[in-house]
């Protein structure tokens, strides 16, 4: 099987651990309070949209696709969630329902890219308004909140002292992560990413491992969207907003190609988390609120930048 | 060796441009001081910026204030949730929130109230529980009234008649939707005024002239167009006054004076509604202050608060007085 | 590259084969269909505002398009209007700068072709992956345009400004007329000049195009310095149309021009598409919203706006996906002609 690019620790992740020990140090330097493990775990639960996206994201794009409608997939699933709930429906039904509805929009984009062969930027740009407007429409444009307290607990509660949010990310990581590194299913997606006929030569079932990730993306995205609601106690159809720039900066920066094939979920593990701490930290320290977004986009052009610099491909 | 070097490259290029901003910029860390944060729905617009110059005033005033004014620049919910947290685990003295969306953001009020810091809510208000005092300029209520009042009024006449419309900022705007709700509720007082569409505009100023036009092609007996966001009103303000219909198509809504200014001149708009929102974030900061060293106390009825001398204080509200309506003949006396 | 066959299917296939003609029949057809329903909307006013609607979209498109069929994407042109809008705002202010408007003019323009060649610059010296470099742009342009304006709009635009978007010379006004002439050039210059030629060629196979002794580092900048300058234009064309210049101008702009774009049938693969095909789609996109208003479905419509829209653009790319492989399997290659 091609293993081009599936290392687990490459120099792409040297520089962002460097860099994210820059940062951890200047903030510990400025701002002790910043660093306290405390303050981590709780802020920590601000980025759990952006990370949890950002792992089936990663395959997807090492995949060679990219899928811009997770946003929309989330308005979707909240808007769902919140108008079962208030139909009088059991938080397990609406939950359950808020997936499944994620899963069929994320299937439908992975139909149109797998079977149809739309090409991913197109299609997603596609549903990302449709999506959009559907959960607009259903709802009306209100809010929904009032759950009950069990489910928020879960977005709020703490399990030894940290909070269920960030401890639900640690497995979702690992999990991801030794698919993508150990797993044949992992393999398959590194292949068709580095090149996608030669992968369908060596019996590499494409169309399915293509709508498994978009399906899997869409699940992924209802996940966040029950997440926010027992986080904030709000449905709505705003929700996730613009979140699929974000996950991608993370995920690009993270080392990921944009072209597939290249790519790790411990590199996008350490973007996510430079992201994170960066807007957190600037945000702490001045507070301003239009330097985050300059920092931000600055470290991601400046980060492939170097990395061209380290990996100059032979010509 | 390519390698070594970009790594220290980044570290340091990063590391300057941190080391860049920090003079002077982090806040001071005397004892005494009292650090109120000030949350606007969403930074960069006028309104909020004219609300800062208010508190500013105030913190230079009052001395031991340490103010720091940030929001999300794109008026995201969970972004300015996400900051009261921030700010709460930071332990600072008092933040206060204007909610842009009631539910998410006060979620966050609520956990830093748990943390023992001072909430306040200014501008719109949230649940009870999230907030000791609200800074009260206007009510949901009042300012659904007030814009169907001054409509009413710019149509004249003692059952004033025609179709009017609605241009919002989002379908999702949880402020406008409440203020919608209560102009819909004022609109019965006036059975001939029949509102024809309510129609959103994405925080766009060339969608909100867009929709302005539409709506007067497709409704030629529209008498009026409620501009209830901060673009959504010059955007209708100048479609109708390219549409050549200054004074037969009337546009209101919310803005600051300077902003509206050369409408109110023309012609186009009779009346914009809004208060003193100088003084409305002097006032939060006065009533932050008071409330960190203890001068204000739950039960209090009146608040000492600078210049605005003595200002009452209905159960939890803390009142700034009346909703101010700037016609031609008074915005010049006004510069905010 | 056109089809030379001779038999009967033959000129539906090829007209098939071409997004412009689809794009072009729907957008007559909603013209049609809206007009039948309520014939208002074929008034002289409102075809003259559905115009001026979508100027921006048509002059930035057609740089787009470029940048687009040489296998790139630019997707900051968004917050480049923002900046632009606020540039040109503070330098024509009498309470900013207050310079005159030939010089706010110029300037505008400079910085967005030099905001457009740092794009292509990043994309071609510096390797970045063109959605990745203008990604960032799109956020640090947005932070700028947000930080230089601080908080504070500008409302006192000049009239020599403000008559650039609300003037009108024969009675069009002159970001129409700066869109048709945009239009006009680049359809020229995608069709028969050697320029276009080798934007397709870096597009559709840059190693052929480098063997054939194209520099693909000199049309790709020209693309995106095409699109820094048009974005520019747009910003001095539209955006005084407004009195106001505030820092949320441009937001989702990105979008809406690359969905004319690929809707419009180039290529986001690369290699291929068409000015055209771009114009006629920003059109329809324009229409789309204000047909809605005119078919007067009621509250109905504000609810379920942006599903329909979503669902037309749905449609177009799926249409025109389905037509294509169907003209494909019919006869003959794949339509590789330029508008």
């Amino acid at each position: 099987m091609i293993r081009t690019g599936r290392a687990i620790f490459g120099f792409h992740e040297g520089v962002l651990l460097a860099l994210l020990a820059v940062v951890l140090c200047i903030a510990a330097w400025l701002e002790p309070a910043f660093v306290a493990p405390r303050t981590q775990l709780e802020i920590g639960t601000h980025a759990f949209e952006l990370a949890l996206l950002a792992l089936p994201m990663t395959m997807i794009i090492i995949s060679g696709g990219i899928d811009l409608s997770v946003g929309a997939t989330m308005a979707l699933a909240s808007v769902v969630l919140g108008l079962l709930h208030q139909a009088g429906a059991s938080m397990w039904v609406a939950s359950a329902a808020a997936l499944a509805v994620g899963a069929l929009a994320g299937a439908l984009n992975g139909f149109f890219v797998a079977r149809m062969r739309v090409h991913p930027l197109l299609i997603t740009l596609a549903t990302l308004a449709a999506y959009r407007g559907l959960a607009e429409g259903i709802s009306r444009g209100r809010p929904m909140s009032g759950f009950p307290n069990g489910f928020l607990e879960l977005g709020t509660g703490t399990l030894l002292s940290v909070p269920i949010p960030v401890l639900a990310l640690v497995p979702a990581v690992i999990i991801m992560g030794v698919i993508a590194a150990r797993s044949v299913w992992g393999a398959w997606v590194y292949a068709i990413g580095g090149n996608e006929r030669a992968a369908e030569y060596c019996a590499v079932p494409v169309a399915r491992v293509k709508f498994l990730l978009f399906t899997l993306t869409g699940i992924t995205a209802s996940v966040c969207a029950i997440a926010f609601a027992a986080r904030r106690n709000t449905a709505k159809a705003d929700v996730g907003s613009g979140i699929e720039l974000e996950v991608i900066t993370a995920v690009v920066l993270g080392g990921t190609s944009i072209f597939g094939g290249r790519g790790t979920i411990i590199g996008t593990a350490l973007g996510v988390v430079l992201v994170h701490e960066l807007r957190e930290f600037v945000g702490w320290r001045w507070g301003h609120d239009e330097i985050i977004l300059i920092v931000i986009g600055a470290t991601l052009i400046g980060s492939v930048l170097l990395a061209n610099l380290g990996f100059r491909p032979k010509k | 060796m390519i390698r070594c070097v970009s790594v220290v490259l980044a570290a340091a290029i990063l590391a300057a441009g941190m080391l860049g901003v920090a003079p002077g910029a982090g806040p001071d860390r005397s004892d005494k001081k009292i650090t109120v944060c000030l949350l606007p729905k969403k930074k960069g617009v006028p309104y909020f910026t004219t609300c800062a110059k208010g508190a500013e005033e105030a913190a230079k005033e009052l001395g031991n204030v340490e103010l720091i004014y940030d929001g999300p620049t794109d008026g995201s919910p969970e972004k300015a949730a996400s900051m009261v947290d921030r700010w709460a685990l930071r332990g600072v003295d008092v933040i206060a929130v204007s909610p842009n969306d009631p539910e998410v953001v006060g979620q966050a009020m609520k956990k830093a109230r748990e943390k023992g810091v001072h909430v306040i809510a200014w501008d719109a208000d949230a649940a009870k529980e999230t907030r000791e005092f609200l800074v009260n300029q206007a009510t949901a209520q009042d300012i659904g009234y007030a814009l169907v009042d001054a409509m009413a009024k710019d149509i004249g006449g003692d059952a004033p008649e025609g179709e009017v419309a609605i241009i919002t900022a989002t379908l999702t705007a949880a402020n406008q939707n409440e203020w919608i709700k209560f102009m819909k509720e004022r609109l019965a007082k006036y059975p001939k005024l029949s509102l024809v569409a309510t129609s959103p505009s994405n925080e766009d100023q060339r969608l909100a002239f867009q929709v302005a036009q539409d709506l007067m092609k497709a409704h030629p007996k529209l008498k009026g167009i409620f501009g209830i966001s901060s673009v959504a009103f010059p955007g209708a303000a100048e479609a109708v006054k390219q549409a050549g219909k200054s004074g037969t198509v009337l546009v209101t809504g919310l803005a600051t004076p300077n902003d509206m200014k050369a409408y109110v001149k023309g012609g186009t708009v009779k009346s914009v509604i809004l208060w003193n929102t100088i003084d409305l974030g002097y006032l939060t900061i006065h009533a932050a202050e008071a409330l960190a060293t203890g001068k204000l106390k739950s039960g209090a009825t009146t608040l000492k608060a600078g210049r605005l001398g003595t200002v009452t204080i209905e159960g939890d509200q803390i009142m700034l007085g009346k909703i101010l309506v700037f016609t031609k003949d008074n915005i010049d006396q006004f510069d905010f | 590259m056109k089809d030379a066959s001779g038999h009967a299917g033959g000129v539906l296939t090829t007209l098939l084969r071409q997004r412009r003609f689809v794009v072009g029949l729907v957008l007559v057809c909603l013209i049609g269909g809206v007009c039948a329903a309520n014939p208002s909307f074929a008034s002289v006013q409102n075809l003259r505002d559905l115009l001026v609607q979508s100027a921006p979209v048509v002059i930035v498109g057609c740089g787009m398009t470029f940048v687009v069929i040489t296998g790139e994407i630019d997707i900051s042109a968004g917050s480049l209007l923002g900046v632009l809008a606020a540039l040109m705002g503070l330098l024509a202010s009498p309470q900013h700068a207050g310079l005159s408007a030939p010089a706010v003019v110029a300037i505008t323009l400079l910085a967005g072709m030099s905001v457009g060649l740092v794009n292509g610059l990043l994309v071609t010296v510096g390797r970045v992956p063109s959605i990745v470099a203008t990604l960032g742009m799109l956020t640090i342009l947005r932070g700028i345009t947000e930080l230089v304006l601080g908080g504070v709009w500008i409302t006192d635009l000049p009239p020599s400004i403000r008559i650039l978007g609300t003037g009108a010379i024969a009675g069009i006004p002159v970001c129409v007329w700066a869109a048709a002439l945009v239009a006009g050039v680049l359809i020229v210059v995608a069709r028969v000049t050697p320029l276009g030629v080798r934007t397709r060629a870096v597009g559709g196979n840059a190693d052929a195009a480098a063997i054939a002794r194209i520099s693909v580092v000199r049309v790709k900048l020209f693309a995106f310095t095409l699109v820094g300058l048009l974005t520019a234009v747009a910003a001095l064309v539209c955006v005084p149309q407004q009195s106001v210049i505030e820092s949320g101008i441009g937001v989702g702009f990105e979008l809406v021009v690359v969905t004319a774009v690929v809707v419009g049938g180039t290529s986001i693969r690369g290699g291929m598409g068409g000015v055209l095909g771009t114009v006629l789609a920003a059109l329809l996109l324009g229409s789309i919203r204000t047909a809605l208003v005119f078919l007067n479905i009621g509250e109905m419509a504000t609810f379920w706006e942006r599903a329909i829209q979503g669902a037309f653009i749905l449609a177009a790319v799926l249409a025109d996906h389905f037509a294509r492989a169907a003209a494909d399997r019919r006869g003959g290659q794949l339509a590789g002609a330029a508008a």
